[in-house]
């Protein structure tokens, strides 16, 4: 149990730290990725070893988190081309018209 | 687990309603009007919105008192959820109005659609008590929101705020499903009750700290709490001014109610306690020092914003401060009805904003000037609106904050939350002064041009409407109070 623990800990930091360096933000979008692949790994693990397997709570968790993760993939990618459009860049703190 | 879909169809049917209206508003769009200006298609989708939002909430009505707890907490009713059911499809009903007076997009069926969307999310994450129904439902809002957001294609603004949200949100999501994926294995189970029960035999674990902080964070970010606003300011000025206005209504007063049964009936064992002096780890020690991080930030940056947009997107976040003492308190009642008055106030303010700046292409809080002369009815629903988020008795904003106060200070041994309390109230004089700077415009400084300036009739009865409630929630309470218990 304590591995799988360990291996979701490590995932969910290295998202989370490729959130808060990276400057493009299709990187950043794979930060995000990697922090709830990590969750969804925690809910396996836990459902696997946890008293009650027959109920299919975690699993369910996951395969639900995967989908929305997909969505949530498909309108940061149209936000990143929505932002392209006006600036020719993917990159975070190049566009930033707002101050304050 | 057995599932009755028969009956799950009925008491889904609003929910089913909501969806159908949405797609039926941009299936007309696309259709039929596809030809017309975009003015007259916004009235058009607006209307079938209207009609559609309209039967729903009946539907709620009728429904009244049922009570119902289907396939283990997944669809969870009560009186109450019905109601909140009701007052989130007003305000989508409000938004949708709001559109009429701009003219963001030549997408208009899709921009109902998606706000058709983000209300059926929010009415699901009301009537339920389970963690993976509270996640789908939460970024099926957040989700519609983002695009809502983006939607003004001129404005690299608005793309660029979609952007921020986009990411602080992903991100949050990230840490929401993290928390509950930690709180499901200490406690194996997805629902709310069973999960209170195994989590109170683990009251001090460290995994169980772990995941309050984590899901607190991701909510954060949903309603806006220090240190987790950074993108409120940006996405309340680039979005299009319904989608803002819907950001601060409807998706706010969601976030709380699910923050606080989450905190209530999934975690009160592990409520610790923020009280002076006493500090113990749990979710009220957080929650309090996000309150006064909120308030003492949201204020004090309000006062140096030039923009109204931002002028109302740092109150908000003071606002936030405000409604998670009612958290602390815990006082549903006052928590809901102090959310419900603050929304209807901020919608009104971005209907205001949304009819100023379609008619003068001014965003700026010095845009107002001469108010007073130009829309006799603008200025006075400003006055309205702006002394009730400045707490002004006797308007509602008054008694939401006294009933969120008071339910503070009575929380815990010997006044312990009296420091928050005190807090509160000198923030809340503080944030007199900007209020006050925005009617100095309207009401004393003289306008450059004479012209009138009206918006339509629609928004404006809706306007005028929300100020009437606004007063009427705060002089005679009771209905309002009842209808949330």
């Amino acid at each position: 149990m304590t591995p799988y623990l360990i291996v979701s800990a490590l995932l969910f930091s290295i998202g989370f730290a490729g959130v808060l360096t990276r400057r493009n933000a299709i990187l950043v979008l794979v930060g995000v990725e990697l922090m709830l692949n990590a969750a969804n790994l925690n809910f396996v693990a836990f459902w696997r070893h946890g008293p009650n397997p027959a109920a299919l709570d975690g699993v369910m968790f996951v395969v639900f988190a995967i989908a929305v993760a997909a969505a949530e993939a498909a309108v940061g990618l149209a936000l990143v081309i929505a932002i392209h459009r006006h600036c020719r860049s993917g990159n975070v703190d190049e566009a930033s018209g707002m101050k304050g | 687990m057995n599932v009755d879909h028969a009956r799950l169809l009925g008491l889904l049917a609003p929910e089913c309603l909501v969806v159908f209206t949405a797609l039926a508003a941009l299936f007309a769009d696309l259709r039929f009007w596809k030809h017309r200006t975009p003015g007259q298609r916004s009235h058009r989708t607006a209307i079938v919105l209207t009609l559609g939002f309209g039967a729903a909430a009946t539907l709620l009505g009728l429904m009244g008192n049922t009570t119902a707890n289907l396939a283990g907490g997944t669809l969870v009713l009560s009186p109450l959820s019905q109601h909140l059911k009701i007052v989130l499809l007003l305000f989508a009903i409000v938004t949708a109005w709001l559109c009429t007076e701009t003219r963001f997009t030549r997408h208009v069926g899709e921009f109902m659609a998606l706000l058709g969307l983000a209300t059926a999310g929010m009415m699901f994450l009301v009537g339920t008590e389970n963690l993976l129904m509270v996640f789908v439902a939460l970024e099926l809002v957040s989700l519609s929101l983002y695009a809502m957001t983006a939607f003004d294609k001129r404005s690299p603004r608005s793309a660029e705020a979609a952007l921020r949200y986009f990411l602080f949100g992903g991100t949050a999501a990230a840490f929401t499903l993290f928390g509950f994926s930690l709180f499901y294995g200490v406690g194996g189970s997805i629902h709310l009750p069973t999960l209170a029960v195994s989590i109170a035999r683990h009251a001090g674990d460290p995994l169980v700290l772990v995941a309050i902080v984590f899901v607190l964070a991701g909510f954060g970010f949903k309603i806006a709490a220090v240190p987790f606003h950074a993108w409120a300011p940006d996405a309340y000025e680039g979005a299009p001014a319904p989608t803002a206005a819907f950001i601060a209504s409807g998706s706010k007063i969601a976030g709380f109610l699910v923050l606080g049964k989450l905190l209530q009936v999934g975690l009160p064992a592990a409520a610790g306690s923020g009280a002076w002096k006493a500090f113990a780890p749990g979710w009220m020690a957080v929650v309090a020092l996000l309150a006064a991080a909120s308030m003492v930030f949201g204020n004090l940056a309000a006062l140096a914003q030039t923009n109204l947009r931002r002028l109302l997107a740092y109150s908000a976040i003071a606002h936030a401060g405000y409604a998670l003492l009612a958290l602390v308190g815990g006082s549903q009642p006052a928590l809901l009805y102090f959310v419900v008055t603050y929304a209807l106030a901020v919608v009104g303010m971005f209907g205001v904003v949304a009819v100023v700046e379609n008619r003068t292409g001014n965003g700026s809080i010095a845009g107002l000037a001469g108010l007073r002369e130009r829309s006799p009815l603008l200025a006075g629903v400003t006055t309205v609106f702006l002394l009730s988020l400045a707490g002004i008795p006797p308007l509602a904003g008054f008694l939401g904050k006294f009933l969120a106060f008071v339910a503070a200070a009575k929380q815990g041994t010997a006044l312990g939350y009296g420091w928050l309390v005190a807090l509160a109230l000198g923030m809340s004089c503080v944030s007199l002064y900007y209020y006050l700077q925005v009617l100095k415009q309207v009401w004393v400084v003289p306008a450059e041009t004479r012209d009138p300036l009206r918006g339509g009739t629609v928004v404006g009865g809706l306007l005028a409407a929300l100020a009437v409630a606004v007063v009427v929630a705060g002089c005679m309470p009771e209905p309002l109070l009842d209808f949330l218990r």
